[in-house]
């Protein structure tokens, strides 16, 4: 059919759909998100194809095969969900498909072998629901993800898409803004900023022409939450704008999608279209009047360019520096013009509180964090993914409860939060809540959401070297703090972990980081001595080692470690003697290698191929 | 020689605003592998906006090269995560097994080695990308083998 | 032009509203260093900081550059606190690093007490050529002479100014507006003869008709031609010969 033309047409559609929908049928779900597509999800997604369709199951079912987004649990993938059992299937093969179809799908049992198992208590889990990473979970910004074919708007609209924005066209704009402030939304980029107060700044300024933006630059390193939503519900985005756009009085919009994320910018353009296709978009949507369109603006490999005034400079048609001036972006923002720039998740959150209200979204979180946030838990950790849950969960929940605990059983020692904007929270504060303002509270921040979970085997100073290295290499190169300071932090951070480290380091180190802290020019530089003085602050006794011992407890630094063999554990299998690139392992068969420290490159070959954790570093 | 019917066909699939400048620009270095200078200095006419403009984006936006690359491209994925899962080591085994500096392109033209930002697939740490094949929980032993479909 | 009220060391001053702070400190006698900002060029300002300032407005403190700061109502700067002068210190040694055979640079560093630098120096392969990146040099080949034939290449610490593919400029016109912009003497122009060499290209300058003294490139006069609609024997004579 063509364009829905009014709000009550709209809820036709819906019920048409659903008539046509056997939602009580059983449904495959393969993941077709970044992650899955990468483990194989195509291969298997066309065993399911071919062995429905051989088996004529059709006739008697008609199983639908979806390929959907991100369900977050990328470790484990290809990730398969079977309705209406429940049940999930991980790191499914192709050869597991004629199994899965014959016990599962005819029979309705269990494939063990394919579903998950808890790694120290060896349980199993079948139903997706009850599995930790999935439990404990509330997911609202990722509610669709995994559900719902993301190219496909029917699945969206019969999900209940859509009635956010059929609510917002009856309701003025005031009142439309009013909703979003009470429900304490705030930016999900990493600012934290009411979004509320953010729109009815933009809406008070004078201007016949104002623009929305979706900041999709997800630049922190660790991060991927943006990535899911927009390939795996990218009309949740689009609802959300277009309820943004009615409220400040904005007709054109811009969704600013990096370039490292071909597949959220196709999925996204297939929604577009989708949307415009059924009047949801363009010069007079559902009936109402009000125009509204968008326009997908692609990155080009800029971590600053997630900057809103650097972001706005791209779209324009340059390079992404941020602007100097002391001017807000909803006062003069794209184009001189008032503008609202929100994060992908903050502009995925807005058609629920639409339809639940306020109120509903506000008893959910914390006092001054409310709503749920959408985490990517990685690292060191034995569940990794993207988590959704109230804000005020503990950084220990995060971490042992959804996390399953850290890898291999050792020992938990910080996580790194807000990405390069960030700072550690070593494990003796991790029963803090997860929320704005604690987090800033004690050095770090919320930033996008990224959680890096970290061991004993992570070296806090090769942490701060590396976060100041990633930036060093983003910098614009506008302001001197920033393009010759970073530089020289660095200096010292990769001298300390040379072994070149001296006493008077750490001072220079915190001098600089005043000095950019305080003199750059855009949120880039004011934050990049976060990981620094973090690290510092929490680790003082890992940099003392560095610096006093010349010794990297953690055992990563190459100047300050040795690699050696243990006697007791090696087997002589000679493995990694045939693997070594610098032929320095000696040894007989079945009998206990030597490494020889002098020709050592300390690559980590060895270690990576022995079975019986015979290397040491110390 | 760079075809210039292609330039202008990728010219012409935007509009003729300022916005459209970087897509073109991306577009160029997909067809061609790199953004030829021929094709800058067509869309600085095309556009009427000055060839330093241009040039000032070509060099900023890190998802260009103005210099031709290797036949395939090895991205070493350096977000925090595959930091801390081993992508120095993956990196570094490239560099001494395709003895080429990280990057820049082999000498025979085969492979480009390059570190780039957070992939977004964090939770398979550390991650490569061949070509458009995201491989996942890369191992420095075996990285090799994985190149070896691509001679 | 509305009138403002601003507290500026102490001192009530009136200035017009949204005027930046570093004109009105002029204004009013009081020194800020100050090196990519210029009152002609609109696009200029905010890159190298060493003009911070306190500005105390609403019961909160922020370094602003001094530049661009809009002066508004209730506004109070302070430009002589220990604090500015600790981390304008601060960002004249990053410059000092960068730039280390820059005059301009030594000399303000000077008037902080600060004659050398704790860190690395951008020598031999990493020389800068005096360059701070403050863009000076391509907002007013943009602005003020509308050519654009330079602009700034990369980012972070290697940004710099060049012409497209460093090869010689199918625009330029060797006005040396750049030249006289850039507040460390950066570019190089160099005349013999009636040719003046900018940025890799040779410019045939025209000689004035009374003093035979090569004073301005023809493709300026092009230019300026082109663009006002001027007569050509107006630049027949120099400027003191007109």
């Amino acid at each position: 059919m063509g364009a829905i033309t009014s709000i009550e047409q709209l809820g036709k559609y819906r019920e048409q759909v659903a008539a046509n929908t056997k939602t009580d049928l059983p449904t495959v779900l393969v993941c077709f998100g970044t992650g899955c597509q990468a483990n194989g999800a195509r291969p298997v997604a066309e065993a399911f194809s071919k062995t429905i369709a051989e088996q004529g199951l059709k006739l008697d079912v008609n199983i639908g095969i979806k390929t959907t987004g991100c369900h977050g649990y990328c470790e484990n993938g290809p990730l398969v969900a079977l309705k209406p059992q429940g049940i999930l299937y991980l790191k499914v093969k192709p050869e597991d498909v004629a199994e899965i179809v014959e016990k599962t799908i005819k029979a309705g049992q269990v494939v063990e072998r394919l579903i998950y198992k808890d790694k120290t208590t060896e349980q199993t889990i079948a139903k997706y629901q009850e599995i930790p990473f999935y439990k404990y979970q509330h997911r609202i910004a990722l509610k669709n993800i995994g559900a719902i074919d993301p190219t496909n708007i029917d699945d969206y609209i019969l999900a209940g898409g859509y009635a956010g924005l059929a609510k917002a066209l009856k309701m003025e704009p005031d009142a439309i803004i009013s909703e979003v402030e009470r429900s304490g939304l705030r930016g999900r980029g990493g600012g934290g900023f009411p979004a509320g107060t953010k729109w009815r700044s933009c809406m008070a300024v004078k201007s016949d022409t104002r623009y929305v933006i979706c900041n999709g630059d997800e630049g922190d390193p660790g991060a991927f939450m943006d990535r899911s939503v927009m390939e795996g519900d990218p009309h949740a985005v689009i609802e959300g704008m277009i309820i943004g756009a009615i409220a400040v009085g904005a007709h054109k919009g811009y969704l600013y999608v990096r370039d490292e994320y071909p597949l959220a910018v196709k999925n996204l353009k297939i929604a577009i279209d989708a949307a415009r296709d059924k009047g949801l978009l363009g010069e007079n949507i559902l009936g109402s009047g009000f125009a509204f369109d968008l326009k997908i603006s692609r990155g080009g490999g800029a971590f600053v360019c997630g900057e809103s005034s650097a972001l706005m400079r791209s779209v324009e048609g340059n390079v992404g520096e941020p602007r100097a001036k002391y001017i807000r972006s909803v006062e003069k923002g794209l184009y001189d013009e008032p503008t609202v720039l929100n994060n992908v998740e903050t502009w995925a959150n807005v058609p629920e509180i639409m339809v639940k209200g306020a109120d509903w979204y506000a008893s959910l979180g914390t006092k001054g964090s409310k709503g749920t946030k959408v985490f990517s838990l990685v690292g060191k950790v034995n569940n990794t993914g993207l988590v959704e849950v109230p804000m005020g969960i503990s950084v220990r929940e995060l971490v042992e409860k959804i996390g399953g605990g850290i890898l291999g059983g050792k020992k938990f020692k910080a996580v790194q939060t807000g990405g390069p904007s960030g700072g550690c929270i070593p494990e003796h504060l991790s029963d803090l809540p997860v929320d704005f303002d604690s987090l800033t509270e004690v050095g770090s921040m919320m930033g996008s959401g990224g959680i890096i979970v970290m061991d004993e085997e992570t070296c806090m100073v090769d942490v701060a070297k590396y976060f100041t290295n990633f930036l060093v290499g983003e910098s614009c190169g506008k302001c001197t703090p920033c393009r010759d300071g970073l530089p020289r932090m660095l200096d010292i951070l990769t001298g300390i972990t040379e072994g070149k480290g001296k006493e008077e380091d750490i001072a220079a180190l915190e001098e600089l980081c005043e000095v950019i802290s305080w003199g750059a020019l855009c949120g880039l530089g004011t934050s990049a001595p976060n990981p620094v003085l973090s690290t510092i602050k929490y680790f003082r006794d890992e940099y003392d080692a560095h610096i006093k011992d010349k010794k990297c407890p953690a055992g990563v630094c190459k100047a300050l470690i040795t690699y050696s063999i243990d006697a007791e554990a090696c087997t002589g299998c000679t493995l990694c003697a045939k693997k070594c690139p610098q032929s320095c392992i000696s040894g007989e068969r079945k009998k206990a290698h030597v490494i020889d420290a002098g020709k050592c490159i300390k690559c980590g070959v060895c270690k990576d191929v022995c079975n019986f954790n015979a290397v040491r570093i110390a | 020689m760079i075809d210039v019917n292609k330039v202008d066909e990728i010219i012409n699939r935007y509009d003729k605003s300022e916005e459209s400048l970087l897509a073109i620009l991306q577009d160029f270095q997909r067809e061609f592998y790199y953004v030829p200078e021929e094709g800058m200095r067509r869309l600085s006419e095309v556009m009427a906006v000055p060839q330093s403009k241009i040039y000032a984006m070509g060099t900023f936006y890190k998802a260009l090269s103005l210099t031709p690359r290797g036949k395939h491209t090895v991205k070493v994925c350096t977000g925090t995560a595959c930091h801390l899962k081993g992508a120095t080591q993956i990196l570094e085994t490239l560099e001494r097994e395709l003895k080429v500096k990280r990057n820049s392109t082999t000498a025979d033209g085969e492979f480009t080695v390059e570190c780039v930002n957070c992939v977004g697939a964090c939770a398979m740490a550390p991650v490569t990308v061949v070509d458009e094949d995201y491989y996942g929980q890369t191992r420095a032993s075996k990285v090799m083998d994985v190149l070896k479909k691509y001679k | 032009m509305e009138k403002v009220s601003v507290i500026i060391d102490g001192k009530t001053v009136e200035a017009v509203k949204d005027q930046c702070v570093l004109d009105v400190a002029r204004e009013n006698g009081i020194y800020i260093p100050s090196l990519c900002y210029n009152p002609e060029v609109k696009s200029s300002g905010g890159a190298c900081r060493v003009c911070l300032v306190e500005a105390h407005q609403g019961g909160k403190m922020r370094l602003v550059t001094s530049c661009n700061y809009p002066v508004r109502k209730g506004l109070e700067i302070k430009t002589d606190t220990p604090f500015v002068h600790k981390i304008r210190k601060g960002v004249l040694e990053l410059l000092l690093s960068r730039v280390p055979d820059s005059d301009v640079i030594a000399d303000m560093a000077a008037k902080e007490g600060l004659t050398e630098t704790r860190f690395r120096k951008d020598e031999g392969e990493n020389n800068r050529y005096k360059c701070i990146s403050c863009a000076l040099c391509t907002n007013v080949c943009a602005e003020v002479v509308g050519v654009s034939a330079i602009s700034m290449e990369d980012r972070g610490a290697d940004k710099k100014p060049a012409t497209p593919y460093h090869k010689p400029s199918d625009v330029c016109i060797g006005c040396g507006a750049c030249v006289y912009a850039c507040p460390t003497g950066a570019i190089t122009m160099k005349e013999k003869g009636d040719v003046r060499r900018i940025w890799s290209k040779d410019f045939k300058m025209i000689c004035c008709s009374v003093c035979s003294t090569p004073y301005i490139p023809e493709a300026q006069v092009d230019w300026i031609v082109k663009t006002t609609g001027k007569d050509r024997t107006f630049f027949d004579k120099c400027p003191d010969h007109r």
